[in-house]
């Protein structure tokens, strides 16, 4: 163990007493490794807002859509279709809305021509609905326990809807279904992955039963499942709500759109990617050059250790170790050099940075063993040489 | 003095040492030699006669071709590579004609060097080192760089590593060789305060006047030891 302590000593000194020598040959892994994590870093912090959002929304929201026998007029699903679809094991949680197509929702006195061509979406909502999204009510609350037994006419707007009408915070506004009054008690935050929610209006089931005679039956139907097994349930959501009937249930995962367009450019990741890798075995070149030249330099130095007794593999040992940490120092000095340039280039073009710390080290490892493998050669260059040889010349 | 005759600490037996493998030079030709505690020996003969290929051997920095070389009774040839470093390492010290100092160390370094693998601790091994160039005058020396320091200094800096693992032979291939009288003079001093019962110390020398101050003198001709002499008296 002390004698690995005196090997490190020695190749230590050997490395600091040559500053310039040893900062010319630690470009290789620097630049390789610099160029590795840039690259990667560059490309997915030009996509990290979008990584972003994914990650608050989550990539497990699954929408199911009636899609009725062909050629139905508004096709819905069974009542119990939230119950059949939180029966697939993998389903967390599970929320329908039912639109309402014959409803007429009037915002403001007036308009009613306008409205009626352009006709804001009503639907009636379980109210888990908000918790299923995932998004928060951002004004008043959403619907509750209580607005079905008091009977009461509740109503929420979409995030999109809110600005348009100007809705206020606290306000009072009346909304008129048909002709029955409702009161907004709150706004749903914008839905990312559902925007058609954003424009629609939210009343209760009973509401919905009781003053428009609906059957009650969704036709949407929002659903998140294990993470990372969405895929499998989404393909197993029509089955279980239809459970072998004629009705057509189409799923969908919408974050699948977002997650496309977040993938990280490949191709240019790639490019770089190799680009450094280049990079790094020419710098392996470069050590072994310039170490096999300081071997001949050195040869003196050599034949003195070898007479005062360091063995061979002493001598192949200390330069093995001059080039492990020239691939240690390297790699980090690369390291923190490509995070340094991520982190500058991402705040100069308001990217939200992501540095993948995880691949870091592998990079980091290839720069050690390219080093090491580089100097492999000029060890043992050093370790046969003849001391007496070294020796006889001045 | 024990009665019985001491066992040599060096001992080279019908050795040859031949170089290059077509055109073949016979540097050493069936060279029998013993170097006993307390021998204080010059080497000397014309240039190319073998002197250094000799001591070469005698500090198994190098292996005959042909014959034995024994340290301490050993077969230098039968051990490998690690064990006859260490061997070297403990029971020999070199000083050569151009001191051969590593460049980037400071004297302190370079005695050092010869303390390396050897489990002492820094501090002890520094402190060792130090000591070794205090005696030899160079304390005040001991963080200058080689380059920084008169050839005589460079010399004894030489020394001072030689003789700090405490060798049992100190081997010189013409330590003065590069030095003016002054220093030559200087660095005999230290070789004459070397001497002990235990110790041997060889050197090469061309200078007669060196030469006929050691109490074993060797002539060398084409590779032959031509006469192994001890001169009664040593001129002080
Ligand atoms: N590596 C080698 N390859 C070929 N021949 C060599 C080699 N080393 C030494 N020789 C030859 O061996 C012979 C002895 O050389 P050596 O260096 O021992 O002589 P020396 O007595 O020390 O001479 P000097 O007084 O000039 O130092 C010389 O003829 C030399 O040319
Ligand atoms: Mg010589």
């Amino acid at each position: 163990m002390s004698a690995f302590r005196d090997l490190l000593g020695v190749a230590w000194t050997g490395l600091t007493a040559r500053k310039v020598r040893t900062l010319l040959i630690m470009l290789g892994p620097i630049v390789g490794v610099a160029a590795m994590v840039g690259a990667v870093g560059l490309t997915e912090s030009a996509k990290g807002d979008l990584k972003a959002k994914l990650a608050v929304l989550g990539t497990n929201l699954i929408i199911a859509q009636a899609g009725g026998t062909f050629g139905s007029q508004n096709p819905t699903f069974p009542d119990d279709a939230v119950h059949r679809a939180e029966a697939v094991s993998t389903v967390t949680s599970a929320a329908a809305t039912a639109e309402l197509a014959s409803v007429v929702a009037l915002p403001s006195q007036g308009g009613s021509d306008y409205y009626q061509a352009f006709p804001v979406p009503v639907r009636a909502a379980d109210l888990t609905l908000p918790s299923v999204l995932e998004v928060p009510v951002i004004n008043g609350r959403w619907l509750t326990e209580s607005d079905i037994k008091l009977h009461t006419r509740s109503i929420v707007l979409g995030a999109g809807l809110a600005k348009q009408y100007a809705f206020l915070p606290g306000e009072t506004r009346t909304i008129k279904l048909n002709d029955t009054d409702y009161g907004v008690v709150g706004v749903l935050g914008s839905v990312a992955l559902d925007p058609d929610l954003d424009n629609a209006v939210f009343i209760t089931q009973w509401a919905a039963e009781h003053d428009f005679a609906t059957d009650g039956k969704p036709n949407k139907l929002y659903v998140r499942s294990v993470t990372g097994r969405t895929q499998e349930t989404a393909d197993a959501i029509p089955t279980a709500i239809n459970l072998g009937g004629p009705d057509q249930v189409s799923t969908k995962v919408p974050s699948d759109v977002l997650q496309a367009s977040a993938q990280a450019d490949k191709t240019l990741q790639q490019t770089a990617l190799f680009a450094g890798l280049l990079a790094l075995s020419v710098g392996g070149l470069g050590i072994a050059n310039v170490m096999s030249i300081s071997v001949i330099q050195r040869s003196s130095e050599i034949g003195i250790r070898r007479a005062v007794g360091h063995s061979r593999s002493k001598i192949a040992s200390q330069f093995l170790l001059e080039s492990l940490f020239v691939g240690i120092l390297g790699g980090l000095a690369g390291a923190a050099l490509g995070v340094g340039i991520v982190y500058l280039v991402s705040s100069v073009a308001h990217w939200v940075v992501v540095v993948a710390y995880s691949r870091i080290p592998i990079w980091m490892t290839l720069a050690l063993i390219v080093s090491v493998g580089a100097g492999l050669y000029p060890s043992i260059k050093a370790a046969r040489l003849e001391p007496l040889e070294t020796l006889r010349l001045g | 003095m024990s009665p019985t005759p001491a066992e040599p600490l060096l001992e080279l037996e019908a050795v040859s040492r031949v170089y290059g493998e077509e055109v073949l030079v016979f540097a050493l030709r069936d060279v029998s030699l013993q170097i006993l505690p307390g021998d204080f020996m010059s080497i000397v003969g014309p240039s190319g006669s073998g002197k250094s290929t000799m001591l070469g051997l005698l500090g198994c920095l190098d292996l005959p071709t042909d014959g034995t070389v024994r340290i301490g009774g050993e077969d230098v040839s039968s051990l490998d590579d690690a064990t006859r470093s260490r061997l070297r390492g403990d029971s020999i010290g070199f000083v050569f004609q151009q001191f051969h100092l590593i460049p980037h160390l400071s004297a302190l370094g370079n005695v050092e060097t010869a303390l390396l693998y050897r489990h002492i601790r820094p501090a002890e091994r520094r402190a060792r080192a130090y000591a070794a160039l205090d005696e030899l005058g160079l304390g005040a020396r001991a963080h200058h760089r080689p380059v920084q320091m008169s050839g005589g200094e460079q010399q004894r800096v030489a020394l001072a590593r030689a003789i700090v693992t405490e060798p049992l032979m100190i081997l010189a291939d013409e330590p003065t060789g590069a030095l003016d009288s002054e220093n030559s003079a200087h660095v005999l001093e230290i070789f004459d305060g070397l001497e002990s019962p235990e110790r041997a110390v060889v050197m090469v020398t061309h200078d007669p006047a060196v030469a006929d101050t050691a109490r074993r003198k060797v002539s060398m001709r084409d590779g032959r030891i031509v006469a192994d002499e001890r001169p009664q008296v040593a001129v002080s």
